[in-house]
């Protein structure tokens, strides 16, 4: 128990006092105290804050890998009819839902939504902080800050203009361009390696039709998931092209599928889809708008 | 006749029931009941994607939160028998340690205001933001950071860390030293804290108590030293024991833990090699088991997951070091006077998140 | 000139201008309506009826003093806590003067809260207990004198009672009756052991502070607070009954229940203690009393121990008075600040086993120093 001598109780609850005294004495007389008064005053936020999302319309192609890739379902696709862009979808987002987790800045293939500091939302009703697509468009907020995605400059394919001449295969110094046949069409296409390639440029100086240019494209560190095509189910409608928001998916006419007419002459021939895969961002579009079951793409939901 | 304490109680920090029998002032048995915070966190898990669990293993405890995203992705890389790069490694166990000494300034602050001394809670709030800032800036989050990710962290660190984070441990040493003249010069904090809740080391062991209760009772286990993961073989450092198995002894050990993490945080910021931050992992993993474990601030942690070739996980299953540690209360609260509740159950540094999932 | 005859003269200026009124009446009407009218006059011009509104007059200052000391206290104790806690106390309420309005901010919403009672509680002792409590302090308060010529309870020759010291710690030790009362009457088991525990701890701490104050008494000669302070003009109490000192401080603590004694208020198994029934300004009476209880120890600790109003002569004599009783209040803030709460039996022990043989020993010390002639 305690022994409360003059001398031990003196020194042990001194101690503490000489403490908070000194620290009376530095926020007091000598200097400020900790806090600021907020909202006079506030505090600066570091440029890493997750806060309110900003939506660039511009950079968006619409893929929805936000969308799927929140872990809360905050997120939606919304259909708009914008005077310059025509008609686009672009995502919004349930800030009472949202983590603000920053996955869906990290998978953008385009890095078109950021998060900026802004954390002041709260309000009365709870739908006003569903904020839809043109509540969080902002087409300068990319030029503001310094960019922490990594770019790099690779070439990509135009298939409606390749020929199929293999030039580019023989130019490259890496030997990263493989020539792949195109199953039924009878021409192949080149194939780049991303990881091996340099962004030499040679490849692009090479073609005569212009069907390769270099573009900047940011890394994405997810696995994105590849579509397959199986063959015998796709009947041509060219809904999956139409779908995919990075122009990766074109239609070939299958030569020697052409059915005779009634009077004699040789009809169309039938189309097939055929995937461009360094552009794909891995958004399921395809498989989605396929009716015929012939894409397969694992791991994402219908 | 049983009486209950909580759930709805101004001392219970988190959400739990303890019904304890008491012939006058005297506690004869006590029984704790966990389970009113129970989330369904592990079947959340299984409609999930292996990154989209991320956020989710954050909110566990809420408290410490880098270390159950960084035991869920040990966990994971595991299973996928993923390399992490030694940049990323490097970077991890640094936040870690930033998380830990926040976690026991949090575990003061509640301490010192259960006990009444109300200048503890806000001396250790004001500089528990030196730490939460700087993991801020590195994360971009205050509390439930979503950093590390399967195959290394989210970002590289941003700059003048490095000059940061060896001012915020010059700092916070000479805050400890201020600490210790607040609480152990304190004749009051004595009289409550010594001899207080006594739990044997034999106890202890028998029961499964890890971390910071076990140290405090003499027994020198420390996962960091005994089966270290990530970079803590390269590190020098020393766990906390002490001899008594008291109160006293299990905030004298938390202290000295925040010496030592000051330590730790300036050798891994300073070794730091260069290079990549993160490794792209697969996006399905493959069909079998992978385990971690973890020092947790409150004891160990360990995660359990099953894959079964997919990108969303079979199962995963959490074992929180505060379930194990509650259910040992009655050993340390038995023969205790009421008023020494607080006292004894404050120290055992209670997060209900991890105990009901 | 001291108060009482300060009072006497202004009541009797108001009742010259009022009689003004009445004699110009009786004069106007005729018969027994004038006659009436002069009466009344009379009447008002009589002492014993001065006599009367003057004790009114002074009840009204010591109760504006009071809860003008009481306000400074409030704000004092947040800003200095605030400060010690590294942030501002209250700083914008209305205007920016630092947060004085906040005490009046407080006392409105106080004011517009729903006052419930409990449906099974006894309603006797559910209202009177507040009224005990609050009445009592102001009583102590009124006897402890201010200055040479600023004593409040004076009988008509303007001097102070007989005995206001001992009066003083009378009406301070009503308390634990108030508060058992109002803990038992709130039907709450929990209120009823924080009433209990909070009687315990200030019985058991009235016993050292009493002989504590018998030294003083023993040295001054007298229970009178004049008798004591001017013993006090050569040198201050405390100086010589230091150990007295130390214990009137600690004993003033666990009766005003401030941590690391304020056990029943904050423990954390009864959210309020005794108090925990009351909402509305009844509750904001217990706390307004918390703290008038406060200023009352510092003045007495001033009058008994520090010499009372004497310092040079520059400032008016209360103001002297105050300034040391401030300090005594910003000394006790400090360290009720810095310290976590001692548990309950620990409290008792300290109070039995360690203060009351210390307090023997400062009794000892005085007698000694009656017997050698020193004072």
């Amino acid at each position: 128990m305690s022994p409360k001598k003059k001398q031990s109780t003196f020194g042990f609850v001194l101690r503490p006092m000489k403490r908070t005294g000194a620290q009376v004495w530095r926020s007091l007389i000598v200097g400020k105290p900790n806090t600021v008064l907020y909202p006079y005053q506030k505090l600066d936020l570091p440029p890493t804050y997750r806060g309110k999302h900003t939506l660039d319309f511009k950079r968006c192609i619409g893929c929805g890998n936000c969308v799927q890739i929140c872990p809360n379902d905050c997120m939606w696709m919304e259909k708009l009819e914008d005077p310059e862009l025509g008609k686009i979808e672009r995502p919004g987002v349930d800030m009472g839902r949202c983590l603000f987790c920053g996955f869906c800045v990290e998978v953008c293939p385009t890095v078109a939504i950021h998060e900026t500091v802004e954390f002041e939302l709260a309000d009365g009703d709870r739908e006003k902080i569903k904020f839809g697509p043109k509540e969080l468009r902002d087409d300068a907020y990319s030029d503001k800050i310094v960019e922490e995605r990594q770019k790099r400059s690779v070439p990509v394919l135009d298939l409606d203009k390749c020929t199929g001449c293999e030039k580019c295969a023989g130019e490259c110094p890496e030997i990263c361009i493989a020539m792949m046949p195109i199953e039924s069409v009878g021409k192949s296409k080149p194939e780049i390696a991303l990881p091996k390639c340099t962004a030499c440029g040679k490849c692009v100086v090479v073609c005569l039709e212009k069907a390769l240019t270099m573009k900047d494209m940011y890394e994405s560190y997810f696995d994105l998931p590849e579509p397959k095509i199986i063959l015998v189910n796709c009947t041509g409608c060219s809904a999956c092209a139409k779908a995919c928001p990075a122009d990766a998916i074109y239609m070939m006419d299958m030569p020697g599928t052409e059915k005779t007419l009634k009077d004699g002459k040789k009809g169309k021939p039938k189309k097939r889809a055929v995937f461009v895969l360094e552009k794909c961002v891995g958004c399921g579009r395809c498989f989605r708008a396929c009716k015929f079951n012939s894409i397969e793409m694992p791991g994402v939901k219908k | 006749m049983w009486n209950n304490m909580g759930p709805q109680h101004p001392m219970t920090h988190g959400l739990w029931n303890l019904r304890i029998k008491v012939d006058g002032e005297t506690i004869v048995d006590a029984e704790p009941e966990v389970g009113y915070l129970h989330r369904g966190i592990e079947k959340l898990c299984e409609n999930r994607t292996y990154t989209q669990i991320i956020p989710i293993a954050d909110r566990l405890c809420y408290g410490s939160s880098l270390t159950w995203s960084h035991l869920y992705c040990m966990t994971v890389e595991d299973l996928m028998g993923l390399e992490v790069p030694p940049r990323a490694e490097y970077i991890r166990v640094a936040s870690i340690e930033m998380q830990r000494i926040a976690s026991h300034l949090m575990w003061l602050a509640a301490y010192a205001a259960d006990l009444g001394a109300m200048i503890g809670f806000i001396y250790t709030m004001r500089d528990r933001e030196v730490f939460i800032d700087l993991l801020q800036a590195l994360t971009g989050s205050r509390i439930t950071y979503n950093f590390p990710r399967i195959g290394g962290v989210a970002h590289d660190i941003p700059p003048n860390f490095e000059r940061d984070s060896l001012r915020a441990c010059d700092y916070m040493e000479k805050k400890l030293k201020e600490y210790e003249d607040l609480f152990d010069g304190s004749k009051v904090f004595m009289m409550r804290n010594q001899g207080v809740g006594v739990f044997r080391k034999e106890d202890a062991m028998n029961l499964g108590v890890t971390g910071p209760p076990l140290r405090a009772s003499g027994v020198k286990y420390d996962l960091r030293k005994d089966m270290p993961y990530s970079v803590y073989p390269e590190m020098d450092f020393e766990p906390a024991t002490h001899p008594d198995c008291d109160c006293y002894a299990r905030y004298r050990v938390r202290m000295d833990e925040m010496y030592e993490s000051c330590k730790i945080i300036r050798q891994a910021v300073r070794k730091m090699p260069k290079g990549k931050w993160r490794a792209v992992a697969p996006r399905n993993a493959p069909a079998g088991t992978g385990l971690g474990r973890v020092e947790d601030p409150r004891g160990e942690g360990m995660m359990y997951v099953v894959g079964d070739g997919t990108d969303r996980p079979y199962r995963l299953k959490i074992r929180s070091p505060i379930f194990v540690t509650v259910s040992a209360a009655k050993k340390m609260l038995v023969g205790y006077k009421v008023a020494d509740v607080v006292a004894i159950m404050g120290g055992l540094d209670m997060c209900i998140g991890e105990a009901d999932r | 000139m001291n108060l009482y005859e300060f009072c006497y003269g202004i009541i009797h200026w108001l009742v010259d201008l009022i009689n003004h009124l009445w004699y110009w009446l009786g004069n106007v009407f005729p018969w027994w309506f004038g006659d009436f009218f002069n009466a009344v006059g009379d009447l008002a011009a009589s002492h014993g009826n001065i006599v009367v509104f003057t004790i009114l007059l002074e009840v009204l200052v010591i109760l504006i003093i009071a809860v003008i000391n009481v306000l400074n206290f409030i704000w004092i104790d947040r800003k200095f806590m605030g400060r010690m806690f590294d942030f501002y106390g209250p700083y914008y309420v209305g205007f920016r003067i630092g947060g004085w309005l906040q005490n009046i901010a407080d006392g409105i919403k106080l004011f517009v809260k729903e006052i419930i009672t409990p449906a099974k509680a006894d309603k006797i002792g559910f209202y009177l207990g507040p009224v005990i409590f609050v009445s009592s302090s102001f009583l102590a308060l009124s006897t402890i004198p201010l200055g040479r010529n600023f004593g409040i309870a004076t009988n008509p020759s303007g001097l102070g009672v007989p005995a206001s010291a001992l009066m003083a710690f009378a009406f301070f030790a009503i308390a634990p009756f108030a508060i058992l009362i109002s803990g038992w009457s709130s039907n709450n088991k929990y209120t009823l052991i924080g009433g209990m525990r909070s009687a315990a701890q200030m019985m058991s701490y009235e016993i050292p502070m009493l002989l504590t104050v018998a030294s003083v008494f023993l040295l001054a000669g007298s229970f009178d607070f004049m008798d004591i302070v001017s013993a006090q003009h050569g040198i201050w109490f405390a100086i010589p009954l230091a150990l007295g000192f130390v214990i009137f401080l600690v004993c003033l603590v666990a009766e005003v229940e401030i941590q690391p004694f304020d056990l029943p208020e904050a423990e954390a198994e009864l959210v309020e203690g005794w108090t925990t029934e009351y909402s509305g300004m009844r509750f904001g009476f217990f706390m307004m009393t918390s703290y008038l209880r406060g200023y009352i120890g510092g003045a007495l600790a001033t009058a008994l121990f520090l010499g009372g109003w004497h310092g040079p002569a520059l400032i008016p004599e209360p103001i002297w008075f105050l300034i040391k009783a401030y300090i005594v209040f910003v000394v006790i803030e400090w360290m009720r600040w810095s310290t976590p709460r001692v548990r309950v039996d620990q409290l008792l022990n300290i109070g039995w086993n360690r203060l009351m043989p210390l307090a023997m020993l400062n009794l000892l010390i005085a007698a000694s120093m009656k017997t050698m002639g020193w004072f």
